[in-house]
């Protein structure tokens, strides 16, 4: 398990969100990204990653977000994010071009809304 | 039937009808060679000259174990099966047996028609046998036995002979044993005890174990870690008891509060974990504790303490003793509850976690000692200089306990922040600690905080993944803040390797969309970032 970083995940049918609660950097975003892909079968259709209690995340993990993406794209599989108003998260999304390529919302509610 | 005659111990009593050469010889056995001897090659080296002296065929040493039930061969000659097979006699039983029970010299005729238990000497061909317990300062040690394969009527004098090569050798054994159980005591409690204290994020630490002049080791310990929360981990603890047994409890107590620590649980439930883990194994495992958790971006400490003496808090002239905290001892009651108190802990401040030996005084109140301590510790800003006075001062060379102590100090955030770290990923998290501290201090805003960190991490990033040659490699961050405009400088020694696959440059492009200005060079000796942020006014 990564010192920095937790994450725990929740199952509503063909969906699965994981909440990444810490910090994200260049010392466990690979190992953050396996923990992720673990989660998802072959069956599930929406991954949602809850980054409402990430207090960190710099390129590294950008990186594995723009990754998981295309890996998720590929397999016929979507990628959601959940990140709060006003998260310096948003900013660093902004700035990377993140927000263009994954669907970002502010609540996790939000994320699962626009499943049906 | 025991076909064998009891002799009263001659232990301590003259021998004089025992012959000038025989009795030189004997007296060789304790001579001064014999003292560098391991426990083994004494035993073995003890036996060839008690076998030459008496002229028998055989001789054994069998040494009681720690529980001091039962006999174990240690160490034999003519009869080397004993050792081989790891033969086992438990007091009161057979003949060695008895010798231990009833501590007096016993001699045997005729094997065949004896109680004797170990078949080997009956196998061996052994006729008689005389056997006599090793005894120091009323203490049975273990049995020293010769033997004969040809019926031999062992006199008065080859008894006391043989009890007085005993009594030489079991004063022998006793030194041999203590001094390799020091050493392999002295050997674990090193591997034990952190070598170099290295925590990050601003905490200053220093250390100190010596253990007590005349045991072979004591249960002190202490530790110092990371959390991944940026928080920083610190523990003191007296295991009750001494020796081998001390620093086993000890060693499993260490592990477990690391691995529940690093586990997330908060203090209390840490120190409950550990409690319930220690109550399970067993009387011997009564230890007592100091946790605290120190959060440096806070400038908080949380601290649990389990009958432990109350840790102290350092800042300029005053001192606070922590109490009002306390538990009761670890290993005590499974149920026993602990409660976590927070206390401030502000940059500039200094905690000490220190055990009784620090402390106590024989005729004398402890509250005597902690006064004088706090006296002591008063007006010091430097943890290094502050364990060297504290020994210097308040340990003597005559201890009759181990003294442990650990001192942590909170660094005050600098005006201009500098530093050269590992090229390492592990760091970055650190680094990161420190630059926030230095950020707030500075008058940066929360977003700005954030800007700047993640920009200044992408050029640290950058100098670890350059220093791919082999060797340690180093970076150097510098931050400084004029007039309004922070100015970070990151420098590493690695030569710059062009971006490659899509995501290189991403970090540069970060740097440029977050910060007022980026200028990367990059020359034969290395690549230098200067990153420039001007604060938003209202903020600074």
């Amino acid at each position: 398990m990564s010192l920095l970083a937790d994450v725990t995940e929740e199952r509503r049918d063909d969906v699965v969100v994981a909440a990444v609660e810490g910090e994200i950097d260049a010392s466990n975003a690979r190992e953050i990204g396996e923990r992720l892909r673990r989660l998802l079968s072959n069956h599930d259709t929406l991954l949602v990653v809850d980054l409402a209690a990430t207090s960190y995340l710099d390129s590294a993990g950008v990186n594995l977000l723009f990754e998981l993406s295309n890996e998720l794209a590929a397999r016929q599989q979507r990628l959601r994010l959940v990140v709060p108003a006003g998260s310096p998260l948003l900013r660093i999304f902004t700035i990377a071009g993140l927000v263009e390529v994954v669907p970002t919302h502010a609540t996790r509610d939000g994320a699962l809304a626009q499943t049906a | 039937m025991i076909a064998g005659m009891s002799y009263p111990s001659a232990s301590g009593e003259e021998v004089p009808t025992v012959d000038r050469e025989r009795l030189q010889a004997l007296q060789r056995i304790t001579d001064a060679a014999l003292a560098s001897l391991s426990v083994e090659q004494l035993l073995q080296e003890l036996l060839i000259r008690v076998s030459e002296v008496l002229g028998t065929h055989t001789a054994a040493i069998l040494l009681l174990d720690e529980t001091g039930s039962m006999l174990h061969a240690r160490a034999a000659k003519g009869i080397e099966e004993e050792v081989e097979q790891g033969v086992k006699i438990p007091v009161g039983a057979g003949f060695a047996g008895r010798i231990a029970a009833r501590r007096r010299a016993i001699a045997i005729e005729d094997v065949d028609h004896a109680d004797i238990l170990n078949p080997i000497l009956r196998e061996k061909g052994i006729r008689s046998l005389l056997g006599v317990p090793l005894v120091v300062e009323q203490r049975v040690l273990g049995v020293l036995h010769v033997g004969s394969l040809v019926h031999r009527v062992f006199t008065d004098v080859d008894r006391d002979l043989l009890q007085l090569a005993a009594d030489r050798a079991a004063i022998a054994i006793e030194h041999a044993t203590l001094y390799e159980q020091r050493r392999l005591a002295e050997v674990l409690q090193r591997r034990l005890l952190p070598t170099e204290l290295t925590v990050t994020g601003g905490l200053e630490l220093a250390s100190r174990y010596l253990p007590a002049s005349r045991e072979s080791l004591g249960g002190d310990w202490y530790d110092a870690f990371t959390l991944g929360s940026g928080h920083v981990a610190v523990a003191i603890g007296d295991v009750v008891g001494h020796g081998v047994v001390a620093a086993a409890a000890m060693a499993q107590l260490r592990t477990a509060l690391r691995a529940y620590a690093v586990e997330g649980h908060a203090p209390a439930t840490v120190v409950e974990l550990v409690n319930r883990l220690m109550t399970g194994l067993g009387p011997n495992a009564m230890t007592t504790l100091a946790y605290a958790v120190i959060d440096p971006e806070r400038g908080t400490l949380e601290l649990v303490t389990a009958g432990h003496p109350p840790p102290l808090l350092i800042r300029g002239d005053g001192t606070t003793f922590l109490d009002g905290v306390a538990g009761i001892p670890l290993g005590v009651s499974d149920v026993a509850r602990y409660d976590s108190h927070t206390f401030p802990f502000e940059p500039g401040t200094m905690l000490l976690l220190y055990t009784d030996g620090l402390v106590e005084r024989r005729s004398e109140p402890i509250d005597r000692g902690l006064e004088r301590l706090a006296a002591l510790a008063a007006g010091n800003d430097d943890a290094e200089i502050l364990c060297r006075k504290l020994v210097a001062e308040l340990v003597s060379g005559e201890r009759l306990d181990d003294v442990a102590l650990l001192a942590a100090r909170l660094e005050p955030v600098p005006e201009r922040l500098s530093g050269r770290w590992p090229a390492d990923r592990r760091v970055l998290a650190g680094v990161r600690r420190l630059l926030r501290r230095w950020l707030e201090k500075v008058g940066a805003s929360a977003d700005e905080v954030y800007d700047i960190v993640v920009a200044c991490q992408e050029a640290c990033a950058n100098a670890v993944e350059h220093a791919y040659r082999p060797g340690r490699h180093w970076f150097e961050l510098d931050a400084s803040y004029d007039q309004g405009r922070v100015r970070v400088t990151i420098r590493d020694e690695g030569r710059w390797r062009p971006p490659r696959g899509s995501h290189r440059g991403r970090g540069v492009m970060m740097m440029r969309g977050l910060m007022d200005s980026v200028d990367i060079q990059h020359t034969d000796s290395g690549t230098t970032v200067v990153l420039e942020r001007i604060l938003a006014p209202e903020s600074a």
